[in-house]
């Protein structure tokens, strides 16, 4: 390995492993470069148009009535009082829809607006329409709505039992999926040691800090135009068609300046109503959740529990994993159905073993919808998995390093889901990586005994996390595009909403032509001017849209250049384009432009519009099994985490993490740290103080998310293991991010103490309660 | 309703302006609704997030909470008002530079915050730094390049 960068800060690194591709890296110009954000600027500004922000005088306010009930019949919806209302113009509910009343991006079980029956609180009944707010608001206090309660459920295990309450027809089973390797019963007899525990996390909520908003319109040439905080417009686009019963290419939905999402802006939180009011009505309609709103009605975190088994031989080999994971879906399903089995793909860790057995059943209950975020069921499994790390070391008197670098993956390992592993496996690198750090933080640990009351603590939690949606089908498309006056086009239909996907793809068009990226304009994430590049999530749109990007941009190169070699009367592989001109490598002066080039084609009839295409190589998995091919590539991660907890409060203080992260290739180092910094901090989060309580957490003085004073001194190391399939190498690390640092915190925690906590977040109560088993 | 109308005057991102509310209106509605300043964002309107932050007298506030009517007499400073002829204030560019910006929705909030600590205390330390943000909540950078592009900026004012 080498260091082939100078630190990005003082604190981070990237280091690059030359393994399995050879990387000429002086020769990237784009690639690996800190080009700024796009769209940061007017972020600065202060210019940047979210969707609130969007000035339409003419606009309806738009206000849900919600249910207030678990789970119950509607018998009567009575809106007449409300149409009243001065400044009232409609009351919508499910009879006015004219098209399919379904949502869902997987299961179609959501209604826009709820037709015979409830299934949570916070359920939309009605829309009111209105010219105020303050006519919305008074409307919405003379609907009247008559429900019959029905017996309600809201343990997932209880609502699998027979004689539960059924929530959707038939029953409340969402999904399952199984993984099975080897002989597990068997292999258990052989283990020298065998651990077993209970795990569970709570609801989380995303937080992003702009709450959900959309505003639609009619345009000149009937249109629906709709302007929406989203992570995923061809999606919307295509529901929103569907309840309207209109042909997608009458509805364009044009993603705004978005404020983060996390996965929470998957789902089709305001788009259907915008949509249906202004298609109905004929005019501007606006919706902007409060923030209130946004935790009633918005997919949470799926909680888990997890009864984890393992056994080990006596130097620490990893023979058998028995796993079972209940998942709590709430009242729809949203993206639960990939959490079920995401979770289960992922439950072994980043860990070779022989003998698995993995179920993962997720059930329907009254509880809040849940749904995607940030890591897809990994952050939860990881919680397990690596507890049970540290739980066989402490039993053999190995180091939970130790242990890790023992059982973790290698070229050639096959994974519980019986896939090879053959390039870009960098699991052991990050524990490479933290490994000094790891050392020095234990020696140090040992001088600190000043305050008799606060132990410190060290752990380490490591991660595999599979890039793009599992064992299906999830390509990308993306166009670029030469004028006639020479520029270039690059049109995407990846949402970025605050990672920075747009910055990375324009650096693979411009690393591709040679051209600098501020020359290339940019149309991102319109249903009507761009092709879909799926949901943004799965930390896919690197490494699937990225190689989209370079396809497209290939396919334009090879024309450019075919062009050029007739003008310059040069052989095509004597040419180079650079900074929108193609000369010859041993004459730079006599070269020829873009724009004559696409002149040139354009009067011999040559597109210049090119499309480039990728799905990445993953096959579905056997439902008996789980074997098959989920993903075509994985990032792996390491954190170390050092903290102090006092023992007379249950305070814990993150003192400092090391992240390891192996990204395959890092496109834009800036952004990869900033992704890593980001995810430790959501990690903390969820380690020590976030969960959403249904019904009693309801706005942001009820539920506490890290503030820059509870952030511990971050050391960010990128590893780059390049991924031969992926764009110059380069793989993923959004979710990644976040996975290691709760169970790296649990296990310092317990390092500190002596004692383990088994539930997240290990809150003040949980830690005191630690303290005191600690103390007696 | 207009009986009680409330006319105010005060100075806005350099520029005197006068106004008829309502005296129940927020600050943040008044500035975003009535001037069309969309820069202050409203992420949970009870004062908790420090997205709408502006500055009053100097002084980060949080205009969620502030009636518009306080704004009378006062100086007041969005983001748009960060632009000094035409050049950006160091501490946006330091933001640009320092990738301290992702979603961007709760940034002019952090730019006004640091920009009030920057005028009362040019040179501080990290811990001030870090308290002075702690009122701006931030769910996309984890604040370690937002903290890193504010001790860039004072650095740079003090060389």
């Amino acid at each position: 390995m080498d260091v082939i960068e100078a630190p990005a800060q003082l604190l981070s690194a990237v280091i690059s492993r030359s393994t399995t591709i050879i990387m000429l890296e002086a020769s990237f110009r784009h690639i690996g470069k800190n080009i700024r954000r796009t769209g940061s600027a007017e972020r600065a500004l202060g210019t940047a148009v979210f969707s609130a922000d969007l000035e339409m005088p003419s606009a309806l306010t738009l206000l849900i009535l919600r249910s207030n009930r678990h789970h119950a019949q509607i018998l009567e919806i009575d809106v007449s009082r409300a149409e009243k209302v001065p400044g009232c113009v409609r009351v919508f509910t499910a009879r006015d829809i004219p098209g399919r009343n379904r949502l869902g991006i997987i299961n179609k079980d959501q209604r826009l607006l709820a037709d015979d029956k409830v299934r949570c609180v916070g359920d939309p009944v009605a829309l009111i329409a209105a010219e105020t707010p303050e006519s919305a608001e008074r409307a919405l206090t003379e609907i009247r709505v008559e429900y019959r309660d029905l017996p309600s459920v809201f343990d997932p295990e209880e609502a699998l039992r027979p004689g539960a309450p059924e929530i959707h027809e038939g029953g409340n089973l969402l999904g399952s999926r199984f993984v099975l390797r080897g002989n597990p019963d068997e292999a258990f007899k052989h283990c020298e040691v065998v651990v077993e525990q209970v795990y569970t996390t709570g609801f989380v909520e995303h937080t992003y800090l702009e709450p959900d908003a959309g505003i639609a319109y009619m345009d000149e040439d009937g249109m629906l135009v709709i302007h929406a905080s989203t992570q995923n417009p061809h999606y919307d686009q295509k529901d929103v068609a569907d309840l309207l019963g209109i042909e997608e290419d009458k509805v364009r939905v044009i993603q705004s300046a978005t404020g983060g999402g996390f996965g929470s802006k998957l789902d089709m939180n305001v788009q259907g109503f915008v949509g249906l009011a202004a298609f109905l009505l004929q005019r501007p309609a606006r919706m902007v959740y409060t923030r209130e709103e946004a935790f009633l009605a918005t997919a949470k975190r799926h909680p888990l529990k997890i009864w984890f088994k393992s056994g080990a031989t006596r130097d620490g080999r990893l023979l058998a994993v028995d796993v079972s994971i209940t998942g709590d879906t709430g009242a729809y399903a949203s993206y639960g159905l990939a959490v079920v089995s995401r979770a289960a793909v992922h439950a072994t860790g980043p860990y070779e073993v022989p003998n698995v057995r993995i179920e993962s059943r997720f059930s329907y209950t009254n509880n809040p919808m849940a749904g995607a975020m940030r890591g897809f069921g990994v952050p939860q499994v990881a919680l397990a998995h690596e507890s049970q790390m540290d739980m066989l070391a402490e039993r053999l008197g190995l180091s939970p390093f130790d242990i890790r670098l023992r059982n973790c993956y290698r070229i050639g390992s096959t994974t519980a889901t019986g896939q090879e592993l053959q390039a870009s496996v960098g699991i052991g690198a990050t524990l490479e990586a933290i490994s000094p750090h790891y050392h020095e933080a234990i020696a140090g640990k040992e001088q600190e005994k000043h305050k008799p009351y606060v132990r410190r603590g060290v752990g380490i939690g490591a991660m595999m996390y599979g890039i793009g949606n599992t064992g299906m089908r999830n390509p990308s498309s993306a166009q670029m595009r030469l004028d006639l006056n020479g520029n270039v086009s690059l049109f995407t239909g990846a949402a970025d909403i605050g990672q920075g996907s747009s910055t990375v793809l324009l650096q693979i068009a411009a690393e591709e032509l040679n051209i600098d990226p501020d020359e290339i304009s940019l149309i991102v994430a319109d249903t009507m001017l761009t092709t879909s590049a799926g949901a943004t999530s799965a930390s896919r749109q690197t490494y699937i849209s990225g190689n989209a990007v370079l396809e497209a941009a290939k396919k334009l190169k090879d024309v450019i250049l075919t062009q050029a070699a007739t003008i310059l009367k040069t052989d095509k592989a004597q040419l180079v384009l650079e900074n929108g001109w193609v000369h010859s490598k041993t004459n730079v002066v006599d070269g020829v432009s873009f724009k004559r080039i696409a002149e040139r084609a354009h009067k011999a009839g040559l597109p210049l519009n090119w499309q480039g295409y990728f799905d990445p190589d993953t096959t579905p998995l056997d439902p008996e099994t789980g074997h098959g091919r989920p993903y075509s590539t994985y990032a792996f991660a390491t954190h170390l985490v050092e903290v102090e907890v006092d023992t007379l409060t249950g305070e814990v203080r993150v003192l400092k993490v090391v992240a390891a992260h192996d990204v395959g290739k890092a496109i834009n180092p800036r952004n990869v740290h900033g992704q890593i910094y980001s995810g430790v901090v959501m990690g903390i989060g969820f380690a020590l103080m976030e969960e959403f309580f249904p019904g009693r957490t309801e706005s942001m003085k009820d539920y506490h998310i890290p503030c820059a004073a509870d952030v511990p001194q971050i050391m960010s190391i990128i590893i780059e293991d390049p991924e031969p399939t992926g764009p110059f190498g380069a793989k993923g690390v959004g979710e990644p991010a976040l996975i290691p640092t709760a169970p790296a915190i649990l296990n310092a925690i317990k390092d500190a103490l002596g004692v383990r906590i088994y539930s997240l977040p290990a809150n003040l109560e949980r830690v005191m309660k630690a303290c005191l088993v600690a103390q007696t | 309703m207009d009986g009680n109308m409330l006319k105010i005057a005060f100075q806005l991102n350099g520029k005197e302006v006068s106004i008829e509310i309502n005296p129940e209106d927020s600050a943040l509605m008044v500035l975003r609704d009535r001037f069309h300043l969309k820069g202050a964002k409203e992420g949970c309107g009870i004062g908790e997030c420090g997205a709408c932050t502006i500055l009053v007298d100097g002084l980060a506030v949080n205009s969620c909470l502030m009636l518009a009517a306080q704004l009378d007499g006062r100086n007041v400073k969005t983001v748009e008002g960060l632009v000094h002829q035409e050049k950006m204030d160091i501490l946006q560019e330091k933001f640009i530079e320092h990738g301290a910006i992702q979603c961007g929705f709760c940034t002019p909030g952090m730019l006004l915050s640091a920009r009030a600590l920057l005028d009362e205390n040019p040179s501080p330390d990290h811990d001030s730094i870090v308290e002075a943000l702690s009122g701006n909540l931030c769910r996309c950078t984890g604040y370690v390049q937002v903290v890193e592009a504010v001790e860039d900026a004072a650095a740079e004012r003090e060389s």
